[in-house]
């Protein structure tokens, strides 16, 4: 009589074990966000691990953010529920922050979706040449916010994909006051001598406004040696 | 019968006279301590203003070995599960600070103090009043220089239960108005702190003006610099960003404070020892009363701390585990100077490329600034009297070049033929490393000899170590003082300097001419591992270009220096020293300071609960 109590107890509480969690714990969120920051309908590259957006979950009794980080070509994801998001364009961005003028976001299944920027500057146009251990770019130079001033423009060499004001391996640096703005330059830089023997290297420019720590980037490319 | 009387007799006696003893019962209860008890008795306030003067905050300093291997003066080598000191990115929180428990408990005693206190000396109750509005002045500062403008609250706030908390919610304050608190404060509370002034551990009248000394000076560089970057870090309502106009007015009311310590008697620098590195050393070390103004003290028994268990030179330690934890920088030694005033850079190779040797290690070392002995201890350097064994391996010179050759084994034995075929040993990587990629031995080719104490058993846990941490001394306020005066344009600023590189060992008026760089300079060497350099290059707004992130940042990425013997049997240069560079591998990722850093989040649950508190700038 003992044991058969016994065995129904034990019977009872691994039913409980097994069944219960159904009820305390929330499935994973399934939905996807994708999306890209744009400028005039081109991406704008950014430094990898860089500036951020964040998505905000109004609704709840107290505000959460959670930081959303941009990849190195100007494209982001996150993992979310369905539901309603508003998205801040922060500061200390190579963009105007609008901080006030929230992006409302609907998550519903796979959601894609475009994030317009007003950058300080842009670069259009850009054209790499290699010639013998020179690379001439030519770019044009645009000035989107009016009250933008220009520190420098840089150009940087890797040999991995992800190259960016921090992480590279050679960068070359011409003033502001070198450059044209609204106009047609054309930079020139040496490869150095630890990259001149890969079959490849990476380019990119990037451009520094004073009103930001983080720089507008190119797209990288990939040019044969 | 007659037992009957006598029973009621005794019985009436014992309820009449009884009686009066009505105060026997009314016992005052052991286990409470009431407002009357507390606010009355200066012994038991003298334990509650210490357990504040304990909860003073630091950010890389009383003893911090952790925080004080995140910047470029040093890097971690200590246990690996902290290796991501080496390897992080100042986050948006850094240096987040927001002890507003502390800020109440202050309040809420100067609110007792006022109500409670009848029995005190009058002189007395103004002393505890003034410590406790000095501390709170203390927290204040730490505040904004963390987070810019904060919302100043002088009274307890009592939420009164209606629903509408909206007039408990204090909106930011503007960040000069924080400074301006902190001043007026220390104004009025340096005469009463004069009862103190034998002590060194509770303020005193010279303790708040050296307070304002540096919170002035911090005031004045961040109303200076912040107006001459490209892009000033300010918010419209001034929370963040402090007016160009007003840094005149800080620097003179810095410059003031100094000259008043300076003209102090009782204070001096200390110069006790004729050794100028030693000198520097014992400075910190001996408990100098004349050359620190404010210290938190401890006590083997009592209240010790662990910073020579955590940093103690490998082979001193008297533990078994830890030791060598915060190893210097290249760039830090490379920042004292040599005493013919040359830069500090190291002469590792000739002009055209060859390693130099020396005949000691200590060798390439000579003619430093004799801090640099009193603060790092490096190869063929001394500690507790016995020279260190740092020796990173041997150059072997083979097919015409030096081939390096380390050994896993610390203490390990090299072994070689020489020119008749005879085997021969010399030390190979030395009980004391270097030993690159290794935990709990130097990384980078340096020990920490500051603050780690050479008292016996210091660095044993059982024992631990009892130096004092000087949160303000002497050498500060020369530099404090230096600093206001050259941005004043004052012409005597070069002495203070001058009179400060004299007692580390340089000769009388080593500096003509004063430049920011030899200023800042000055700072890092003299101020090293006190908690001033992060905030040092925030105020100066330089941080983000120094912490650069970039690989090739002098001060972004922290090297180390190895020293090698040469075995080059039946060659003249066979059992000299050469030195390499290294970066080492412990060491991942370089310091990267953004514009975000220079004033940290404030926390998303702060900022739920009062909607009045603006965000700071790019957060």
């Amino acid at each position: 009589m003992k044991i058969k109590k016994f065995i129904f107890i034990t019977f009872i509480a691994m039913t409980c074990t097994f069944t219960g969690c159904e009820y305390d714990n929330f499935t994973e969120p399934t939905s996807t966000l994708h999306g890209r920051i744009v400028y005039g309908g081109e991406p704008v590259g950014v430094r990898t691990n860089g500036p951020q957006l964040e998505l905000w979950d109004e609704g709840q009794e107290l505000s959460a953010q959670f930081p959303i980080h941009i990849a190195h070509d100007g494209t982001f994801s996150a993992v979310v529920y369905d539901g309603e998001y508003k998205l801040v364009r922060k500061a200390n961005s190579p963009w105007l922050p609008a901080l006030t003028d929230t992006v409302v976001v609907q998550v519903n299944g796979h959601t894609e979706i475009d994030i317009p920027v007003q950058p300080y500057f842009t670069v259009s146009n850009n054209n790499i040449q290699q010639n013998e251990g020179i690379v001439t770019v030519t770019f044009t130079l645009n000035k989107i916010v009016e009250t933008a001033n220009l520190d420098n423009v840089n150009l940087y060499f890797g040999k991995n994909i992800l190259i960016d004001d921090i992480r590279h391996d050679h960068k070359s640096s011409f003033a502001g006051a070198d450059v044209t703005i609204d106009g047609t330059n054309t930079v020139t830089a040496h490869i150095p001598e630890h990259l001149s023997g890969l079959g490849y290297i990476f380019v990119r420019i990037g451009v520094k406004a004073s009103a930001s720590s983080e720089l507008y980037y190119t797209q990288v490319q990939k040019i044969d040696l | 019968m007659k037992y009957i009387y006598i029973t009621i007799a005794l019985i009436t006696l014992l309820f009449t006279v009884s009686c009066k003893h009505d105060e026997w019962l009314h016992r005052d209860p052991k286990d409470i301590i009431t407002d009357e008890q507390l606010w009355n008795d200066p012994v038991l306030l003298t334990s509650l203003l210490a357990n504040y003067y304990d909860r003073l905050p630091q950010m890389h300093g009383v003893f911090n070995t952790g925080g004080m291997a995140e910047i470029d003066d040093a890097m971690w080598s200590g246990h690996r599960d902290q290796n991501w000191r080496n390897d992080f990115q100042y986050g948006d929180d850094y240096g987040r600070y927001w002890d507003y428990d502390l800020i109440r408990d202050i309040n809420l005693s100067l609110e007792n103090i006022e109500e409670y206190s009848i029995n005190l000396e009058p002189e007395q109750k103004q002393l505890f009043i003034a410590e406790l509005r000095f501390i709170r002045a203390f927290v204040y500062f730490e505040l904004v220089k963390r987070m810019g403008g904060v919302p100043i609250v002088t009274e307890q706030l009592i939420y009164d239960f209606a629903g509408d908390p909206t007039y408990l919610q204090i909106p930011r304050a503007k960040e000069h108005e924080v400074y301006d608190f902190v001043y007026d404060e220390l104004e009025a509370v340096k005469d009463a702190l004069s009862l103190n002034k034998t002590s060194r551990t509770r303020a005193n009248t010279v303790t708040a003006l050296a307070l304002q000394s540096r919170a002035m000076l911090y005031a004045a560089s961040i109303a200076k610099y912040n107006a001459q970057m490209s892009a000033p870090i300010s918010t419209p309502g001034g929370e963040v960003g402090i007016p160009a106009s007003m840094a005149n007015d800080y620097y003179t009311k810095s410059l003031n404070a100094s000259k008043a310590i300076l003209s102090n008697p009782d204070y001096s620098l200390y110069d006790a020892n004729s050794d100028k590195g030693a000198n520097f050393y014992d400075m910190l070390n001996s408990k100098s009363s004349t050359e620190v103004i404010f210290a938190k003290d401890f006590k083997v028994g009592v209240k010790p701390h662990r910073f020579t268990y955590d940093n103690i030179v490998k082979s001193f330690t008297e533990d078994n585990e830890s030791s060598s934890t915060l190893t210097p920088s290249l760039s830090f030694v490379e920042s004292f100077e040599y005493l013919d005033g040359s830069t500090g850079a190291l002469r590792i190779k000739d002009g055209s490329g060859n390693y130099i040797r020396y005949e000691h290690p200590s060798d390439l070392f000579a003619e430093k600034d004799p801090r640099l002995s009193g603060t790092v201890v490096y190869p063929g350097a001394t500690f507790k009297g016995k020279e260190v064994s740092m020796q990173a391996g041997v150059a072997v010179w083979e097919n015409g070049g030096y081939q390096f050759r380390t050994s896993a084994v610390l203490g390990s034995q090299y072994e070689y033929k020489d020119e008749s075929g005879a085997t021969q040993r010399v030390l190979w990587t030395g009980f004391d490393g270097p030993l690159d990629n290794a935990q709990d031995v130097s990384n980078t080719g340096f020990y920490i000899r500051k603050f780690v104490s050479d008292a016996p058993g210091a660095s044993a846990r059982g024992t631990s170590a009892e130096n004092w941490w000087p949160w303000f001394r002497m050498g500060e306020i020369y530099l404090n003082a230096a600093e206001a005066a050259f941005e004043l344009g004052e012409a005597d600023a070069v002495n203070y300097i001058n009179t400060l590189r004299e007692r580390a060992g340089f000769a009388p008026n080593s500096i003509a001419t004063l430049t920011t760089d030899i200023i800042r300079n000055e700072r890092r060497v003299e101020l090293a591992f006190e908690d001033h350099r992060f905030f040092d290059l925030k105020r100066w707004r330089i941080a983000h270009l120094v912490w650069n992130g970039s690989e090739s940042g002098v001060n972004a990425v922290v090297r180390g220096l190895y020293s090698y013997q040469i075995v080059r049997p039946g060659h003249p240069d066979h059992g000299k020293y050469i030195f390499e560079t290294i970066r080492p591998t412990r060491f991942r990722r370089a310091r990267l300071f953004r514009m975000a850093n220079y004033y940290s989040s404030i926390d998303q649950n702060v900022l739920n609960n009062n909607p009045k508190l603006v965000r700071n700038p790019f957060h």
